[in-house]
């Protein structure tokens, strides 16, 4: 059999005069792939010499479910459960994402009361994830009590979503058309009572965590991605805003309600370390669960009663045609490229663009010159989550 | 915006022969296809030039039309000021050993989206540095998005469908599809 | 860690370092210490004490058969096809009943299967139901030593049993 080492190997890389002495033959490490800090089956082959990695060398593929093929089979709204297992963590943007896609092509109009609805779940929703990345981002380095934390305020959203949606992580919430069910005023009020929380939570998790001299000195400066690699990979969402880029979907190409709230797009500053490093994409994240407590606060303004569902044919047949729809989600940029023919129950074609795939592929461009520990903090700073990359 | 962007390719970018494609109403999205052997060039000409500045690639999809297949390049560009979106496609009507020209020198993004869609599809892409599989493993026979894709039966010696397993009669649920078949029938008569 | 750390450093800055070090550890620590009585435990110990499930939580899925009419539209909304239904026509002459809500059962239900092991809990089937009659339970502790046990065959007298602890009417 072909060996991985016939496919060319990379230059050498100079690192510093310093490990030049200690020159000695390449190792090869096998990380993962049930590796913690991978965040999934994730493998990556690292070359290393000494303690430096040369070349890393991604494998993916271990957790690749066939979900494009199965979709080509199923008819448009059972297509949703699939959806929602791409990013678990995340359900919500993606059920979001692919609802949008189908309606864009069917021409649907959604009550306002379900888009509202809609940013407000998706927002609960990325705090969650924005958590759940926060915790096991400490924990990956070594700390332990902010993850439990984390999950402690996590569990209060999944919840929040489990009363209204029935289910506590995959949801099957967002419905081709609008909501499968609506809120009531008590739960809404207790969205309010949690942006309360919440707040204050965040404040804390910043003194215990983001201005910690450990945790500065593992991430600041480590795993710099600079704007040119990131749009010459197609990175998006905090690994772009981190990088000093004031991107963001919501803001630059408004869908959904989005045009009507009042927010800003945290961008990495370099406040510490430098911009594009592991601490200001933690930091952009950090920052986004306060915007996102802002939206959410301006949604519960907002709200009138109304129907949650619009009208949408029972047998559902699209147009021929195709469309490529994108919304920010928690990890950056999630599109679906939807090909549908005429008088067909089942997409001909659903192409998943997913931003951890992208980002995925960002890490041999990163990995040469790093240690090996600092190759944990970038691999946990981008925050990928492998349901998504293989699909 | 479409139309006057396939006449700017042509004019500079001669033997693209680019066509753009334009969307009836606002339910499907419009698209320009090129000539697969220019591709590079036309690529490479929407990501210089001064005006359009195509800066990132977004994603490559493949789409199998059984007597064509479809490599679509999603270009796009991070400007606030301007936010668009551009289908570009290629079409490959050899199917038994699809190529295209790779892009990995003009987007590094192309490098995995590449993998993957050969991959799936079984298009290679030429001067690509690195053509594997990506998802499926090496060995995998068979490109699995292609519309007449068949799974193999045996894998490394693994019976991939092990009847035990799936419960076969279940699976093929004759059990519903008669019943479909006789609702259907008693609603004709 | 970074390749940073070995600039250099004053005689001030590194007792700065040293000084920033002890203080962001000690605040960390003073929040972690702060939840060995302020913060009240937020586990609970989980056989003894039960949670108790929000109303539209989607568990175990159960059947009513008496008030299926086997119109198998469950089993096309079925993503992962895990329903299994044979019906067969009334033999003639024989008395229709009727549902709780007042449809006709014209099908005489033979099999009624869900292989719970392959059901994903995404709820689709519940809401194409026309009676009603297919609703998720909250039951959630129900392991298998094998995957057989797994399929539930909602006509077996043991499962209709159950119906008396769901179905309230």
């Amino acid at each position: 059999m072909q060996s991985r080492w016939d496919i060319g190997q990379p230059e050498r890389p100079t690192i510093n005069s310093e490990t030049e002495k200690l020159k000695s033959e390449l190792l090869t490490l096998n990380m993962g792939p049930q590796h913690p800090a991978t965040h999934g089956v994730l493998r990556i082959e690292i070359w290393t010499d000494s303690e430096i990695v040369a070349h890393a060398i991604p494998h993916l593929g271990y957790l690749h479910r066939c979900m494009e093929k199965h979709a080509e089979s199923l008819d448009f709204r059972g297509v949703i459960p699939f959806v929602d297992r791409l990013d678990y963590l995340a359900s919500m943007n993606m059920e979001w994402t692919y609802a949008m896609a189908i309606e864009k092509m069917l021409g649907t109009e959604v009550p306002r009361r379900a888009e509202l609805l809609r940013i407000l779940t998706g927002e609960l929703q990325r705090i969650a994830s924005h958590l759940m990345a926060f915790g096991t981002y400490a924990l990956d380095l070594g700390a332990f009590s902010p993850f439990l934390y984390a999950f402690d305020y996590r569990e209060k959203i999944l919840r929040l979503f489990e009363e209204v949606s029935g289910a506590r992580l995959l949801y099957n919430y967002i419905w081709i058309g609008g909501l499968w069910n609506d809120w009531t005023d008590d739960q809404l009020v207790r969205v309010g009572q949690f942006c309360d929380e919440m707040e204050e939570e965040a404040k804390k998790y910043h003194e215990l965590v983001s201005l910690n001299k450990i945790f500065v000195q593992r991430t600041a400066n480590v795993g710099i991605m600079t704007v040119q690699d990131c749009l010459d990979f197609g990175a998006s969402g905090p690994v772009l805003r981190g990088a000093g880029m004031k991107w963001d979907l919501r803001k630059n190409a408004p869908y959904s309600l989005y045009n009507e709230f009042d927010f800003d797009v945290p961008v990495g500053t370099g406040e510490m370390g430098q911009v594009g490093d592991c601490w200001n994409r933690y930091i952009v994240r950090m920052k986004e669960v306060g915007e996102s407590i802002k939206i959410i606060r301006q949604v519960l303004e907002k709200l009138e009663p109304g129907p949650v569902m619009g009208k949408v044919p029972k047998v559902m047949k699209l147009p021929a045609g195709e469309v490529y729809v994108r919304a920010e989600c928690p990890r950056g940029e999630l599109a679906f490229h939807l090909v549908a023919k005429a008088d067909e129950k089942t997409p001909y074609r659903l192409k998943v663009k997913s931003p951890c795939f992208t980002h995925t592929s960002m890490l041999p461009r990163v990995a040469p010159g790093q240690m090996i520990a600092d190759f944990v903090a970038t691999v946990g700073s981008i925050d990928i989550v492998l349901g998504e990359v293989d699909r | 915006m479409h139309k006057e962007l396939a006449d700017l390719i042509n004019r500079h970018v001669s033997g693209a022969q680019a066509v753009a494609f334009i969307a009836a109403d606002s339910k499907s999205d419009s698209s320009i296809t090129v000539e697969a052997s220019h591709i590079y060039k036309v690529v490479e000409f929407l990501k210089t030039n001064k005006e359009i500045s195509f800066n990132s690639l977004h994603v490559i999809s493949g789409v199998d039309y059984l007597e064509h297949m479809e490599v679509c390049y999603m270009l796009t560009n991070y400007n606030p000021e301007a936010v668009r979106d551009l289908i570009l496609k290629v079409k490959l009507t050899d199917r038994v050993s699809p190529s295209v020209d790779s892009i990995v020198k003009l987007f590094a993004a192309a490098n995995f989206q590449e993998r993957e869609v050969y991959d799936m599809f079984g298009i290679k892409f030429n001067n690509h540095p690195d053509m594997r599989r990506i998802l499926c493993p090496d060995d995998w026979e068979g490109f699995p998005l292609r519309k007449d894709y068949v799974a193999q039966k045996v894998y490394n010696g693994m019976n991939v469908y092990p009847d035990s397993k799936m419960n076969m009669e279940d699976r093929e649920f004759i059990v519903r599809q008669d019943m479909i078949k006789k609702a259907q029938e008693s609603k004709a008569q | 860690m970074s390749t940073q750390v070995h600039s250099e450093s004053s005689f001030k800055q590194y007792f700065a370092d040293l000084w920033n070090g002890i203080s962001t550890t000690a605040k960390g620590m003073w929040i972690t210490f702060r939840y060995v009585w302020a913060v009240k435990p937020v586990s609970i110990e989980y056989p003894e004490i039960r949670e108790v499930l929000p109303e539209r939580a989607r568990m175990r899925l159960f059947n009513d058969t008496q008030n299926c009419i086997s119109c198998t539209q469950c089993a096309m909304a079925c993503p992962v096809d895990c329903i299994y239904i044979a019906s067969e026509k009334l033999p003639e002459g024989t008395e229709i009943k009727k549902t709780s809500n007042g449809q006709a059962i014209r099908l005489k239900l033979n099999q009624f299967t869900i292989d719970t092991a392959l059901c994903c809990y995404c709820g689709l089937c519940t809401t194409v139901c026309p009676t009603e009659c297919l609703t998720h339970s909250h039951d959630y502790e129900f392991s298998a030593y094998t995957i057989d046990q797994m399929k539930y065959d909602y006509l077996a007298p043991d499962i209709v049993a159950w119906r008396d602890r769901i179905v309230k009417s």
